[in-house]
């Protein structure tokens, strides 16, 4: 049998070649194809789940001042049921945010620090997290990772509220919340950047981050690195290479661990 | 160099800028940073030099280090042969 790795089926049988002859030294044939099909820099739809449950177990592991992600199982579409292999996605739910912006960069600098001596002492960290909740007026976020299957790479969709439950607007309320640099890209492409649209799932109006362009920066950041082996690797880092660029448009951060242990694993 | 500033106390960092893509080569792609600046100085600087606004800024091993990152983790993380490998492409397309 040729090799049964599913992420390379497709890929093999564009190349020409007499299994019989040529399986028995199949780890060299995936580097020669790999440099002669460059990767586009999508994923299927089972990759994603696959990736996705890496992203939140590091997550879990390295992001305690967080709340986990989870992962949300959902019922297939009902236009698209034969084709959407995808049974859910990811959802991280209530994430503070408090307004102003001075205390905005205290709670990001106690976060780091909770990291670092969460590393040493374990749990007990959660109750900073709520710390920062404390008296001031709080928008809560949700946020979704949704595999799109016409783009065939991961789209955040988020929804901030406040605590009474009232959805906020973009204007004047999210955007204020947003990393600055996020605020300057915006104003300069406003709703090709971000939009509000249905929910995949939940039906419901969510903005999302545009993914046209997701594919074309994640091949770039992938493709930086020559040394890397491809395939079963790339699918694995993913969607933490992906979030370690999303998550700052929205002002996320993941540990330096969720990417470091990733790569360790792997050298 | 003033007294303040110990050696020791202050770690150089050695940053190579390496072009991908379509970004301009810089004419001195190799230079030293303080370990306790944030990651955003690094940028900041690509900026001014490049003058482009949008940068995609990531290090080499498929990741995008937030701006509040301090240089001497990425080094102790990521760091390589003494130096960090930081890439930098202009073309980034959000949507």
């Amino acid at each position: 049998m040729p090799i049964s790795d599913s992420t390379n089926q497709n890929v093999f049988t564009l190349i020409p070649f007499n299994p019989r002859i040529c399986n028995w030294r199949g780890m060299d044939l995936k580097g020669a194809v790999k440099d002669i099909i460059p990767w586009d820099g999508t994923l299927s739809s089972s990759d994603f789940s696959l990736s996705a449950h890496t992203f939140s177990e590091k997550w879990k592991r390295f992001n305690h001042s967080f709340p986990p992600w989870q992962w949300i199982l959902c019922p297939k579409h009902h236009l698209v049921a034969s084709s959407h292999m995808v049974e859910g996605y990811l959802s991280l739910e209530n994430v503070c945010h408090i307004k102003s912006s001075e205390e905005k960069e205290e709670s990001n600098t106690s976060l780091t620090q909770k990291e670092e001596s969460n590393i040493s002492q374990g749990e007990e960290s959660l109750d900073h997290a709520t710390l920062v909740c404390s008296e001031h007026e709080v928008n809560h976020y949700d946020f979704h990772i949704i595999y799109s299957a016409s783009y065939r790479v991961p789209v955040l969709y988020f929804r901030s509220y406040h605590s009474d439950g009232q959805l906020l607007p973009f204007n004047n309320e999210i955007e204020k919340d947003l990393p600055g640099h996020t605020a300057k890209l915006r104003s300069e492409s406003k709703w090709t950047f971000m939009t509000q649209e249905e929910h995949p799932y939940l039906k419901r109006p969510w903005y999302k981050l545009h993914p046209c362009g997701t594919s074309d920066w994640m091949k770039l950041l992938f493709g930086g690195d020559l040394s890397l082996n491809k395939n079963s690797f790339i699918i694995e880092q993913y969607l933490v290479s992906w979030f370690s660029v999303i998550g700052q448009v929205v002002g996320l951060k993941i540990p330096l661990e969720m990417v470091d242990t990733v790569v360790s694993n792997n050298s | 160099m003033s007294a303040a500033e110990s050696p020791s106390s202050v770690r150089k960092v050695v940053v190579h800028l390496r072009a991908t893509g379509d970004a301009p080569i810089l004419k001195q792609s190799k230079f030293k940073i303080a370990g306790t600046d944030k990651f955003a100085k690094v940028i900041d600087f690509l900026r001014r030099q490049l003058h482009r606004e949008s940068l995609f800024v990531y290090v080499n091993s498929a990741f995008s280090p937030n701006p509040d990152e301090l240089v001497i983790d990425l080094f102790n993380n990521f760091g390589f042969d003494g130096k960090l490998v930081v890439n930098y492409a202009c073309s980034m397309a959000w949507g």
